[in-house]
């Protein structure tokens, strides 16, 4: 038996697997960063590009820490999710989301389909609530967390700059995970 | 007559075994499981069968479901898919009729036992406003006063008062007397995979006739129940969560 994955169907009916990144995923990931648009990475804290970068990554793997979601077709990756947890401290309860979906997997309900599996996981976790900061111009972002159960509780007006020093709103969005109706 | 109230097992043998070997010293009348008896972790066949060999009433739970019908773990998260399809590919087929037997809620005098509510096996009650709607239906649909439940994996007690007050109410050790006209939802915890923080194995014994409950717990041997999880090849994650009631 395969470990640890899961099929979904996209709105197109295509299918995904989904599961968590491991050590293997190395090379797969680099292509996969390289060949996303900047204005997806921009809100990543580390260059996603630099093989070092994905280095430490796959070598420090640690699923109660960052639990990494992968999407793949046909042996690539297509999308990456990331759940952010902490053992300790007042935020305990609380997890953060980071996704990066490949442009021609964009609106075709990927990403509404890794955030839903995020917030089970994050239910399976025992985690509360999670958050994700979101750019106020990155209108598909807005909605795919809307459509999963977030709702937009903050927005901090110039915040973000881009890689050209553009400064932006963030938009600062939660969802309460055991809230969920099926 | 005093129910003892038993849930989500999870395939956790061990803690099964502990669970009822301390209810044959209780005095109890009839035990109730509350669902899931599979899932998670690594000795189906050993609960399914120990479950059967004693007068227990059980409703089904969405992975009890789900060992039936894949389709339905294609809701599951990743973790609980991998480990409900590890059980799936386990379960010897002639326990199978056990689960297609389950039905997903049992009425007695002046209760109602399910696994998530009494409508969904899937659905929780964590919230007020899930805990509200569950006691609306109980009050003024089923004309019943208790609701025993599970799925959570967190005990639980929660109450409408005669003014319609719904809240939960603090889980104090030793007998809890009910008030005779208020409704309640009652949650024991989970035999298998406790989530509340103490590792140990929950259940909880209720009384109809001096309307009270008593929340109990018991310890038994983690190791042993990792060591089976790691073995049989099932997420890490599963045997850590046992030490640490998460």
């Amino acid at each position: 038996m395969t470990m640890y994955q899961k099929e979904g169907i996209l709105k197109d009916g295509s299918r995904v697997i989904l599961r968590p990144m491991v050590k293997e995923d190395r090379d797969k990931l680099l292509d996969f960063f390289r060949h996303v648009d900047d204005r997806d990475l921009m809100f990543l804290r580390n260059d996603v590009r630099d093989p070092a970068t994905i280095d430490a990554w796959v070598e420090n793997l640690n699923y109660r820490r960052v639990f990494p979601l992968i999407a793949e077709v046909d042996g690539r990756i297509v999308g990456n999710a990331t759940l952010h947890m902490r053992k300790v401290g007042w935020k305990r309860h609380l997890g953060n989301v980071r996704i990066v979906i490949a442009k021609q997997y964009q609106g075709k309900g990927l990403g509404t389909l890794m955030v839903n599996e995020i917030i089970d996981l994050a239910a399976e976790f025992g985690l509360e609530k999670l958050v994700a900061e979101i750019h106020l111009l990155a209108n598909a972002a807005l909605a795919t967390f809307k459509k999963a159960g977030f709702s937009a509780k903050a927005v901090f007006e110039d915040l973000v700059k881009d890689p050209s020093g553009q400064k932006g709103d963030l938009v600062v969005m939660v969802c309460d995970v055991l809230a969920r109706e099926r | 007559m005093r129910l003892a109230l038993i849930s989500d097992i999870h395939s956790n043998i061990q803690a099964l075994e502990q669970v009822l070997a301390r209810l044959d010293r209780e005095r109890v009348d009839l035990i109730l499981n509350l669902g899931d008896l599979v899932g998670y972790n690594a000795n189906p066949n050993e609960c399914i069968e120990l479950i059967q060999t004693r007068p227990i009433l059980s409703v089904a739970g969405n992975h009890d479901l789900a060992l039936l019908n894949a389709e339905l773990a294609q809701h599951f998260n990743i973790i609980a898919y991998q480990a409900i399809m590890w059980a799936r590919s386990e379960v010897r087929p002639e326990f199978l009729e056990f689960f297609l037997d389950l039905p997903l809620t049992r009425e007695g005098r002046d209760y109602l036992a399910c696994h998530g509510t009494p409508t969904s096996a899937d659905s929780y009650i964590n919230y007020h406003f899930q805990g509200k709607k569950v006691l609306k239906m109980l009050d003024k649909g089923l004309r019943l006063r208790v609701c025993f439940f599970g799925h959570t994996h967190r005990r639980a007690l929660w109450y409408k008062d005669i003014r319609g007050k719904v809240a939960t109410q603090p889980l104090t050790p030793g007998k809890i007397f009910l008030e005779p006209k208020w409704h309640y939802l009652i949650n024991p915890g989970s035999v298998g995979q406790p989530r509340d923080g103490n590792p140990d194995a929950a259940y909880a014994i209720f009384d109809d006739e001096e309307f009270s409950i008593q929340y109990k717990s018991v310890p038994y041997d983690v190791a042993a129940a990792q060591e089976n999880i790691l073995r049989a090849g099932l997420p890490e994650f599963l045997a850590e969560r046992l030490g640490q009631g998460v």
